[in-house]
């Protein structure tokens, strides 16, 4: 007398619940926050930054080898908040897929292309039962030679959106609520205030201030390597 | 004539090949069925009859997806959405959820983004490999036919979960303007005016009372808005819509322009 459970799979792989929600995906995000830490990207004028907590959890470690900060190419960069096994897998393909398509087609990947492609690799995840999702929000920056700076976030479920602004992780929301009210009239920043206000952003959704170890950042800017 | 607007690098193996089989039962005979063996869980037939299928189809209905509709006019047909972001933060402009997948033919969904993608994407290489085999643009019958039958597949192969979207094909052809809207159960039925997503009841009695046989396509576009604004939570406006077109000119356009005197109408 099951009808309702749905065999009792739908918490374990990626089908459908009766209510039509998919567990196994929303479990994904929780995965995200369960790191702990937080995430910052912010758009300006023709400049894009991201920071980001680091967080050594060993004073025995060596903190340089700890980061959530990769370059995918020389001119596209990805912040990815969440499990950091699951983080250097999808890292690693976007490594191969940008490579692949400069030679394929003569031109470097665009942001939007990568975070098109990264979010639909997730959807498969959600799709196909023999992979889990990954728990990790990837935030992929770029400046782009005809729509200027760039910045995408991808989620597990296989969303992607283009964002002004945005964050990721523990405190994501409050450091949205944060953003929208500094992005509320649509301003366009220079490179130092978007710096300013990616870093401000942290610092008051963490409540904290920040030692220069303790946070790791990234900026793309035109025609600079990230 | 068709030209990917971007060339976009091939969609991940994962889809379009029989996936390696996961890790399980050691030892064991393992029978492969597309690539999967028996003992992974299949979508399995429900007590009393209730198909996978039936379950899909019920859950692209209760899907909270924003809500959608379609009109066919006696000389085109438009589809229109909502399109709620999640965030002020959000570029609209890196979202749009009405896509074309020829030059004459162009869809909308309600229910889940990714999954849209990968039929959109689908759907379109669908239509290019017509083209290369019959040197004729794909008809609007058939490319929802095969759009369809790839929805089934997934109702009923193993190891696979239906797509969260419906849709709604919208294209002219030679056969004149045609609606078609697709389940996630994989069927699918020609429509004079349709709605899907959350207000879909209310909607539909909306354009039951509005729709004529006759009506012009600048008629429909105005009904579409308003149908929309019914069930619309908010103030509606040009940037949280999307409306397409097609005409007798054959070619699927986005209408950017509205005369803002048909939000403020009553």
């Amino acid at each position: 007398m099951s009808r309702g459970s749905g065999a009792g799979y739908d918490r374990h792989i990626t089908i459908f619940s009766p209510e039509g929600r998919l567990y196994q995906v929303e479990y994904a995000f929780k995965a995200v926050k369960s790191a702990g830490v937080t995430s910052i990207g912010v758009r300006g004028k023709d400049s894009v930054c991201v920071v980001t907590q680091k967080k050594v959890p060993d004073k025995l470690l060596d903190d340089t080898s700890i980061t959530h900060l990769f370059s995918i190419t020389k001119y596209t960069g990805l912040l990815a908040t969440g499990l950091t096994a699951d983080a250097r897998s999808l890292v690693s393909q976007a490594r191969n897929e940008a490579a692949e398509f400069r030679k394929k087609w003569g031109y470097e990947m665009p942001v939007d292309v990568l975070a098109k492609w990264i979010a639909d690799k997730a959807q498969i995840y959600t799709q196909h039962a023999y992979m889990r999702p990954l728990g990790v929000v990837a935030m992929v920056l770029g400046y782009d030679e005809e729509k200027n700076a760039q910045l995408f976030k991808c989620d597990p479920a296989g969303h992607f959106f283009g964002h002004k602004a945005t964050s990721a992780g523990l405190k994501e929301q409050e450091a949205i609520n944060f953003l929208e009210k500094k992005m509320k009239d649509s301003p366009q920043f220079s490179y130092d205030e978007t710096v300013q206000i990616a870093i401000s952003a942290l610092q008051s959704v963490l409540q904290e201030d920040f030692k220069a170890t303790e946070i790791e950042g990234r900026c793309c800017e035109e025609r600079r390597p990230c | 004539w068709a030209t990917a607007s971007t060339p976009s690098p091939s969609p991940p193996s994962g889809l379009c090949s029989p996936p390696p089989p996961p890790p399980l039962s050691i030892g064991s005979d393992q029978v492969r069925c597309r690539g999967f063996d028996l003992t992974f869980p299949p979508i399995s037939l429900q007590p009393v009859g209730e198909a996978g299928a039936d379950r899909a189809r019920a859950h692209g209905r209760r899907i909270s997806g924003q809500t959608s509709l379609g009109i066919k006019a006696a000389n085109g047909v438009v589809i229109a959405t909502e399109k709620k972001l999640p965030s002020i933060l959000v570029d609209e402009t890196s979202v749009q959820k009405i896509q074309s997948l020829t030059p004459n033919i162009g869809v909308v969904y309600s229910g889940m983004g990714p999954d849209f993608r990968v039929l959109v994407r689908k759907s379109r290489k669908q239509a290019q490999q017509y083209y290369r085999l019959y040197k004729e643009t794909i008809p609007v019958t058939q490319l929802v036919r095969e759009t369809a039958a790839v929805m089934q597949e997934f109702t009923q192969s193993g190891g696979v979960r239906p797509f969260g979207v419906s849709l709604l094909i919208a294209g002219y052809d030679d056969n004149g303007p045609q609606l078609y809207q697709v389940d996630p159960s994989g069927s699918y039925f020609s429509w004079k005016a349709s709605a899907m997503g959350k207000n879909v009841s209310n909607a539909k009695t909306f354009l039951e009372k509005r729709y004529t046989e006759d009506m012009e396509l600048d008629d429909a576009i105005h009904t579409a808005i308003l149908t929309l604004k019914e069930g619309y939570e908010g103030q509606i406006s040009a940037n949280n819509i999307e409306i397409g077109v097609i005409r007798a000119d054959r070619e699927f356009k986005y209408v950017y322009k509205v005369n803002y005197a048909v939000f403020t109408a009553t």
